[in-house]
């Protein structure tokens, strides 16, 4: 102990010493940047103000064209080849049949939101409780290896995960669950999206809880609660605006897939006029098994088929416009609203 | 305050003995034994990283929140140890209060903070809860701040508030132990001297253990203080001695600002 104290006391003696004496200022170099670097300075931000240019630049002209070939449906534009519809036509009307001049796109509306929100209600709870999972309940070991793992779920092609939905489930349900029913539809694709959008869940839910501050939980704890009450009580609503967040990046992945859903769906443009004939008792059970469409599904399987400039192209096209706004007006209502939360 | 001539009157709530504390392989405290009066202020003092946080997480075993530890030696809270089996921790917890370095109000209104430990406890009638709410931020000498914005969120007070509002939180669940750790070390200084005119009310009926950095607010608050350094305690007893005849050489040197 003694020791110790004796060496403190002897560091602070040359500061004493110090302060006695004359300062000596020391000869600073002339510090002064190059031209070259100023040069490069100067290039170097142009370089990304044209970048992020590209990108606002991208974006709008796809929203541009969008409009313009998907307004052409409705209004008597050059894109517009065919006859003009209208929009109750369009939007109010169940009936598609394009070959017959019939184009009701409400099916594939009613389709894309079914579907993306069957799968958010299995996906959104599912990842946020394995986010509270990994970032407060895991052992250390386990949260490394659950934490890569999503990382690469992230990352497996959508393709992939309707092979899986094509050769593995629709035999398993079919054979089990429904035998006189084809199986496809709603259910399978809701499960096959919420399996895909769950990795992205977790992973952001993961981010949320482990930014919140120990001294939350330490604090809830210090009370009397439990690990789960801290959990339920305190770190979920703290967390709750980046949940949300999410859950948003989630539906917005879900509502705009196509291809795994393609696989497993049917692909069946009249599934709302099949509904209202079937006299099933079970009318939800049998929706959820019904072959049906959403707006990308029916994109990807008639677009290549279509004339440029007909209405039914076009028509195509205005689902392609819908499903941009539809994401975009998902995401800014969420966005507002998590900032409300965080207020 | 306490002078060494007058007898201790108050009776010993917390005693330490012989403990240590192993976070993995490291060892943070050791051979630690000392006593704490009950309805007195103790304060803890000493350098950073000598373990004076850990010691006070010991008394309602927070620590095992956030990771494996190993605990040795007795504690005992009234006598009986609160690390031996059967202990239920919730109920330690209620007992032993905890205010932490930086305000942790939740992201709830004014009300629902202070309710929340009357809530885990089974309280959920209005009129009992209106009642024990409105006794806590008395006693925090917070009430009348607050009292017409009950419903509005804890995160859009002042730091001073916050830590008031986190005292009041504790008080709700009635403890007989508050434990703070640097509670003022995010504040101001006229909300730090609320906070200590706040101690000096709240030990009448509580037995209150300070962590603190400041000699000044340890020479101010407490009766009694024990000053650590790493790990070890190198002197505990009456603030008023420790402050004017340290028995060691180190507890000089750090409480006149030589190290530390």
């Amino acid at each position: 102990m003694n020791d110790s104290s004796e060496s403190t006391l002897a560091a602070t003696k040359p500061l004493d010493a110090v302060s006695g004496t004359k300062r000596i200022q020391p000869v600073l170099p002339v510090f002064r940047q190059s031209r070259l670097h100023r040069l490069a300075d100067r290039w170097s931000h142009l370089l990304f103000l044209a970048c992020s240019l590209l990108v606002v630049a991208l974006i709008g002209g796809i929203l541009f064209f969008l409009a313009t070939r998907g307004l052409a449906a409705f209004f008597p534009l050059a894109g517009n080849t065919g006859r003009t519809l209208s929009f109750s036509e369009v939007f109010l009307t169940t009936d598609w049949a394009p070959s017959s001049d019939r184009f009701g796109i409400l099916p594939f509306v009613a389709g894309s939101l079914a579907v993306t929100g069957l799968a958010l209600l299995v996906a959104a709870p599912t990842g946020i409780l394995t986010g509270v999972f990994i970032a407060k309940l895991a052992p250390p070991w386990m949260r490394t290896l659950m934490r890569q793992v999503m990382d690469l779920l992230v990352g497996i092609p959508s393709v992939v995960y309707g092979i899986f939905g094509l050769t593995v489930i629709l035999p398993l349900v079919s054979r089990t669950w429904l035998t006189n029913a084809p199986a496809s539809g709603f259910a399978i694709s809701a499960m096959i999206l919420s399996v895909m959008i769950v990795p992205t869940i977790v992973s952001l839910a993961t981010d949320a809880f482990e930014s919140l501050p120990p001294s939350l939980d330490e604090g809830s704890q210090a009370l009397g609660s439990s690990r789960w009450q801290a959990i339920w009580h305190v770190l979920m609503p703290a967390a709750k605006p980046r949940l949300l967040t999410a859950t948003v990046l989630g539906l917005g992945r879900a509502i705009g897939e196509a291809m795994a859903v393609q696989m497993v769906i049917g692909n069946n443009p009249q599934w709302i006029a099949l509904m209202r004939e079937s006299t099933d008792r079970a009318p939800f059970l049998r929706a959820l098994f019904t072959p049906a469409a959403t707006l990308t599904t029916e994109l990807v399987q008639e677009l290549p088929n279509t004339a440029a400039g007909s209405p039914w192209n076009n028509v195509l096209f205005a689902m392609g416009l819908l499903l941009y706004l539809l994401t975009m007006v998902l995401i800014l209502t969420t966005r507002r609203l998590g900032r409300g939360q965080e207020a | 305050m306490l002078s060494p001539n007058t007898p201790e009157t108050k009776p010993i709530k917390l005693s330490v003995k012989d403990l240590a504390f192993c976070y993995g392989e490291k060892r943070v405290l050791d051979g630690l034994t000392l006593d704490i009066h009950a309805e007195r202020v103790t304060a803890i003092i000493g350098p950073s990283g000598c373990g004076k946080s850990t010691f006070l997480k010991c008394f309602n075993r927070i620590h095992e929140v956030s990771s494996a530890v190993k605990v040795t030696g007795d504690m005992l809270i009234d006598g009986v140890d609160i690390y031996r089996g059967g202990i239920d921790v919730v109920d330690l917890r209620r007992r032993v209060g905890m205010v932490f370095q930086k305000p942790n109000p939740f992201p709830k209104s004014i009300y629902e903070n202070v309710a929340f430990g009357p809530r885990l406890f089974g309280v959920n009638d209005r009129a009992s809860l209106d009642l024990l709410v409105e006794d806590a931020l008395r006693k925090a000498a917070l009430w009348d701040e607050v009292k017409d914005r009950l419903k509005e969120s804890a995160t859009g007070m002042s730091g001073g508030q916050q830590q008031r509002l986190c005292i009041a939180r504790a008080l709700a669940v009635n403890p007989e132990v508050l434990l703070m750790d640097e509670p003022c070390s995010a504040l101001d200084p006229i909300a730090t001297s609320k906070i200590e005119e706040l101690i000096l009310e709240l030990k009448k009926t509580l037995t209150i253990v300070i962590v603190t950095h400041n000699m000044q607010q340890a020479a101010r608050v407490s009766e009694y203080t024990a000053f650590f350094w790493l790990g070890k305690l190198v002197e505990m007893g009456l603030t008023e001695r420790i402050f004017t005849t340290p028995r060691e050489r180190m507890t000089e040197d750090y409480i006149t600002g030589r190290f530390g």
